[in-house]
């Protein structure tokens, strides 16, 4: 069996998170193993959040806005 | 515009033009910088004779360049108000200190070479943007001649030379003062193409038609090609509009003209401007002899779109334009709040399509008003005042200047109708003690446990 990468994306609303909703009104594929948590600004992010992601079993965390 | 201008409750600042916007929806600041038109607005009668005396010419704007004005002028006969402006660039008082033409003839001594920039700041609820559109200039398209041959026009040009009152008294003539024989009227320059600007800018099919119809009306016998890529005519009226033209006799061709040349390869040819073209229908180049060509150029954004949006903080799509807050929901409001856009500044339309847009962006502006207050956003951040040391990290951070400092208690104070809720003071502020409503750390943390669960 291949090797499925867990992903927690933190995504932008106005602009990641606006964007992956648009790849679904556009009917693109994303890879599913990315799984998305949304927040007001990527400013939000807090580094607690990543390692907390890490400590849950996430194999990646993908920052965007 | 006179009545507007005559309204009381509407105060219109013309030569003017908006420096800075501060503040918020319902308490915007916004400073206007009124240009100087060396004449007197209140002294001024608009008698006209200080145009008269001027002994300095410059090309016409308005009539795109085909008329002459005066080096004091008003833009055109029913321009609002009727008060000239003196063109600094052209005016030889300005230029070499001497003449004073007008200042001598003005009998109610209206003009005033002092005058200076004046800003002038308002206070203001809502704004709306209606900045309109720049037409493109088709002489970078080389091939077509525009600039090069006399007899190549812009839309624009047709459009003020079928006008009445324009600078060929409402004739359509050649260079040479004759009427043309045959038109060739081009669409799509400039517009869906990828070279240029990859949308359709709607309103040219329309006034392509009008200008044929018009030439028909005008000149006994013209003949009138029309040379489109397809032709878009959906609106009230508008496919009637096409029927009509095609019983008047206008000649339809699909397809877009490869080049516009002057080289005759028959004795028939010399003297005529030759469009080349393949009509797609019948799969055939053909070389069409004509007087005149007329270029249906494209909409594009104004030169100075992305100032504006910079002042009144607005977005901008791809393709230049105004971004509206939700291109099928919501086309009249933007992402800043209070802030509206109407016309052409939003994406290229004809005028009932600007006149709803305008007549639903008033609608919105006068629902806000007789409301008297606004919903915010529900999603903005408070600052727990027991907690806060007062370090005044999140001040310097918020990019919507949101957050001020409470000399009095020593906290920082969030103001909710500014906050737009992005949390970054909730995540930088080292003591924990800003909350960002709806997205708490708590929230976050169980939503990336759920995500991995």
């Amino acid at each position: 069996m291949s090797f499925e990468p867990k992903i927690v994306g933190i995504l932008c609303n106005w602009c990641s998170y606006a964007g992956a909703d648009l790849a679904g009104t556009s009917r693109k594929k994303y890879a599913p193993n990315m799984r998305v948590v949304r927040v007001m600004c990527s400013g939000r992010v807090d580094p607690t959040f990543v390692l907390k992601a890490f400590q849950k079993g996430a194999d990646g965390v993908l920052v965007c806005g | 515009m006179a009545s507007v201008r005559s309204n009381k409750n509407i105060e219109l600042m013309t030569y003017s033009e908006v420096s800075d916007v501060s503040g918020y929806v319902g308490n915007f600041k916004v400073q206007i910088k009124q240009k100087p038109r060396y004449v007197d607005i209140s002294k001024c009668t608009g008698c006209g004779t200080c145009q008269e005396k001027c002994p300095i010419k410059a090309d016409n704007e308005f009539d795109a360049g085909l008329g002459k004005r005066k080096a004091i002028y008003t833009p055109f006969p029913q321009a609002v108000p009727n008060v000239p402006v003196i063109d600094t660039t052209h005016c030889t008082f300005f230029l070499k200190s001497k003449c004073r033409a007008c200042e001598k003839f003005c009998e109610a001594g209206a003009i005033n070479y002092e005058q200076k920039e004046e800003i002038v700041e308002i206070e203001v609820g809502n704004i709306v943007v209606t900045t309109g559109f720049d037409s493109f200039e088709p002489s970078v398209i080389k091939q077509f001649g525009y600039g090069v041959y006399d007899n190549v026009v812009t839309g624009i040009q047709f459009e003020r030379m079928s006008n009445a009152s324009g600078p060929t008294d409402g004739k359509i003539v050649l260079k040479d003062g004759t009427a043309p024989k045959s038109v060739a009227i081009l669409h799509c320059i400039g517009s869906r193409d990828e070279n240029y600007h990859k949308y359709c800018s709607r309103v040219c099919c329309m006034y392509s038609l009008k200008f044929a119809h018009l030439l028909k009306e005008k000149i006994h016998g013209v003949t009138v090609y029309q040379l489109y890529i397809d032709m878009r005519c959906a609106g009230s009226g508008y496919e009637e509009f096409y029927e009509r033209l095609q019983e008047e006799g206008v000649n339809f061709i699909r397809g877009k003209a490869g080049e516009i040349t002057n080289l005759a390869e028959s004795p028939e040819e010399q003297g005529k401007l030759m469009v080349i073209v393949e009509d797609t229908l019948i799969r055939r180049k053909l070389r069409l002899p004509v007087d005149m060509v007329v270029l249906s150029c494209a909409l594009e954004p104004r030169a100075d779109s992305e100032r504006v949006a910079r002042v009144f903080s607005l977005s901008r799509k791809a393709d230049g334009f105004f971004l509206e807050k939700h291109p099928k929901l919501d086309p009249i409001a933007t992402m800043t709040d209070g802030v509206f856009i109407a016309g052409c500044c939003q994406s290229p339309k004809d005028i009932p399509d600007t006149v709803a847009q305008a007549s639903a962006a008033a609608a919105r502006v006068l629902s806000m008003i007789s409301k008297g207050s606004v919903e915010i956003e529900s999603a903005t951040a408070v600052v727990d005042e027991e907690h806060c040391a007062g370090c005044k990290v999140c001040i310097d951070l918020c990019s919507y200047k949101a957050i001020t400092f409470d000399e009095e208690k020593k906290v920082s104070h969030i103001n909710e109708a500014l906050c737009k809720g992005c949390g970054t003071c909730v995540a930088a502020c080292p003591s924990s003690a800003i909350l960002g409503k709806h997205f708490t750390a708590e929230q976050i943390m169980s939503e990336i446990e759920g995500v991995l669960a």
